[in-house]
């Protein structure tokens, strides 16, 4: 038994070495692989023992992140074999939607419309959830480690998302991050960030409000500049003496450019002030000041949203492409999973293809990736597939009018790359294109929680 | 427009009690239209529709997607509402159908009489066993011999009956429709039904593989795929 507990404890060090070194746990065991006595650390023995969960009915598929991508992985893989045993891990205890959030923010829905139970998800789809925090894994011994105890999987789905990287706004200092991060989230990874934007608009009194567009892949491309609409729609029910300063690191706009350029000039014209090529290079939090590569501005409150990475569970694990600038994991681009182990797959905003980082895009390739990874238990092949990337914009409240886009993906043997692939594009805002955002949002929780 | 709200509601009405009565097998089902459909309003709500399945309706050779371009008004107001009313489980695109979105009995009428306008795709996805090939013979064997006499000979469908017209569909999206049905995950009529006892998977693949290989008329498709639905510039 001791001997188990040991060779347990060297394992799960390897495995999440610097996991472990941002919990309570001494840095000394993190370290010396041989410290007994720190191994009867109750924080360390509970990670160290299996987590309660029903017996297994099947091989394993254990999925990490219950997001868009996680969640529509568990239901699709229990319809295309039924003889997956799949265990849902998130951290948080509730799903609150960041697509159509943009809208909940000017009043257009409320708080019920976004909210979601794992527990709703799981029993409908006939799967487990399990709150936890995912610490790493082994892959040799195909184990994960949680806070709650280890999970023994057959295949490990990986759908951890983005985090924000302060780095590339020229914040270094992780204070710094941290305070940024808490003063001006940019409510694109927890709920809590949306909560306090909301109520930074609402009681928002008068001034300069700062907005940005970070570059490179984030998430969601079109929401900065929608939220700029909403944000400026609700300054403008609510009469405050405002301005909008959305300084955009891109040359221009990245997405809808001709319906957002539209709708700043012809709507909020008197709020929104549309500044391009605004690399943000140092932000002064106390001062209340940001500093541009040519410029600096005053704000009196404001929504930072930094560039984003993979999660760090990815790099952490080793599991990065050395080639990713975000360091996204190192995967096929058709299969999904690890090239070195076709026991792990990584989906949704970690993934290493330049896909579109939205909703829509983890729900569509998740579907795909389901049908993989349960062909794959049959030893058969799926052909490959596009995500599909369909993204709806609100662009005026009272009521709701929006603008839509869906494209796919091919990919060039010549180049070696995606590229977009039959796009639709409405770049005209109509309460239609708002009943249509609703409705589609409404019909992808309905797919991932309810039927 | 109140009576023929309700003139409308007792033809469902009967049309839910065919469906749960064993007489299903044997009754022919039939949506009553009691609509004069508006092409230019239909043209209107299918912008709703185009938002996912494209200003062209051609489906997707993934098999994601159903060419709908070209198909009878009377199969596609059917599957409209039986995805409205959860008979047909379609989670993601119920929503869209309800009548707070797409609106009402004539606004679905308009858009169903316009997307029956539409110009197919000229390149649908097909099987992968050619015309001539002992795959491609023996599921015309089986076609003459099970669904002839509803689908028809070319494959046309029978808009009276809501009869799907086959020719032109994407062979992936009819492989992936067998499955879910075959799987009970897509309640379908129960003559079709009794067809996944009788036939193999096999039998199904060789089946669906003539049928996409079924020639649509010309009249029909688009003059080449680059075609682009000129509503929608």
């Amino acid at each position: 038994m001791k001997e188990n507990t040991d060779l347990e404890r060297r394992r799960f060090l390897q495995a999440s070495g610097v996991a472990l070194a941002a919990t309570t746990v001494s840095a000394n065991v993190a370290t010396g692989a041989d410290n007994n006595e720190m191994c009867q650390a109750p924080a360390l023995n509970s990670l160290l023992r299996k987590a309660t969960l029903p017996r297994p009915r099947g091989a394993r598929v254990v999925i990490v992140g219950g997001g868009w991508s996680g969640l529509t992985m568990a239901k699709y893989l229990r319809l295309f074999n039924p003889g997956f045993d799949v265990i849902l891990i998130d951290r948080q205890s509730a799903f609150v939607s960041f697509p159509i959030s943009n809208s909940w923010l000017a009043d257009q829905v409320d708080l019920d419309f976004l909210s979601h139970s794992f527990f709703d998800a799981a029993n409908n789809h006939d799967y487990h959830f399990m709150q936890a925090t995912v610490l790493g894994f082994d892959r040799e011994t195909r184990r994960v480690y949680t806070e709650k105890g280890f999970v023994d999987y057959d295949y490990l789905v990986l759908a951890p998302g983005i985090e924000y990287d302060y780095g590339r706004i020229g914040i270094e200092d992780t204070e710094a991050q941290n305070l940024l991060f808490h003063r001006y989230p940019g409510g694109f990874v927890s709920s809590s960030e949306l909560l306090t934007i909301k109520r930074k608009i609402h009681r928002f009194s008068g001034g300069t409000f700062l907005l940005n567009v970070p570059n490179g892949d984030f998430r969601c491309t079109a929401a900065p500049y929608e939220r700029a609409c909403m944000v400026a729609a609700l300054f403008k029910r609510q009469r405050v003496r405002a301005k909008i300063l959305l300084l955009d690191m891109n040359a221009e706009i990245r997405i809808k450019k001709a319906g957002f350029a539209r709708a700043f000039a012809e709507l909020y014209g008197d709020y929104i002030e549309y500044l391009s090529s605004s690399e943000i290079t140092n932000i002064d939090i106390e001062g209340r000041r940001v500093e541009t590569e040519f410029d600096e501005y005053d704000f009196d409150d404001a929504i930072i949203y930094p560039p984003v990475r993979a999660s760090r569970l990815i790099e952490d694990n080793g599991i990065a492409s050395p080639i990713s600038p975000q360091k996204a994991a190192n995967t096929d681009p058709f299969r999904y999973h690890l090239l070195d182990d076709e026991r792990v797959y990584v989906t949704g905003d970690s993934r290493s293809q330049p896909f579109s980082k939205g909703g829509h895009t983890a729900h569509s390739e998740a579907q795909y990736v389901a049908e993989v990874v349960a062909a794959h238990a049959l030893d058969k092949e799926v052909r490959w597939r596009s995500p599909q990337t369909m993204c709806f914009s609100a662009v005026d409240i009272d009521p709701l009018r929006a603008m839509s886009i869906i494209t796919y993906y091919k990919f060039s043997d010549k180049t070696g790359e995606f590229a977009f692939d039959r796009t639709h594009l409405i770049e005209r805002w109509d309460t239609q294109g708002g009943q249509a955002s609703l409705a589609w949002a409404e019909g992808m929780y309905r797919d991932m929680f309810y039927s | 427009m109140n009576r023929i709200h309700i003139t409308l509601c007792y033809s469902l009405c009967i049309l839910v009690l065919v469906f749960s009565s064993k007489l299903a097998a044997v009754e022919p089902i039939r949506v009553v239209l009691e609509f004069t459909p508006d092409l230019d309003n239909g043209r209107r709500s299918f912008e709703i529709c185009a938002r996912c399945h494209l200003p062209e309706a051609w489906g997707n050779d993934d098999g994601t997607y159903p060419q709908i371009a070209g198909q009878h008004v009377n199969v596609l107001m059917k599957q409209l509402l039986d995805i409205r009313s959860g008979q047909r489980a379609n989670p993601t695109m119920q929503p869209f159908v309800q009548e707070r979105t797409i609106g009402g009995y004539q606004n679905l009428s308009d858009v169903v009489a316009y997307i029956s306008t539409l110009p197919m795709n000229p390149m649908h996805n097909r099987g992968p066993w050619p015309v001539d090939s002992e795959e491609y013979e023996s599921g015309k064997r089986l076609y003459r011999q099970y669904c002839i006499s509803c689908h028809g000979q070319y494959g046309e469908g029978k808009n009276e009956l809501s009869y799907p017209r086959l020719q032109g569909q994407h062979y992936t999206y009819m492989k992936r429709q067998a499955r879910l049905a075959r799987d009970r995950l897509r309640r379908v009529a129960p003559v079709m039904a009794n067809l996944f006892t009788t036939l193999s998977e096999q039998d199904f693949d060789q089946v669906l593989n003539y049928v996409s290989h079924l020639p649509v008329p010309a009249s029909d498709l688009a003059p080449d795929t680059a075609w682009r639905n000129p509503d929608f510039k």
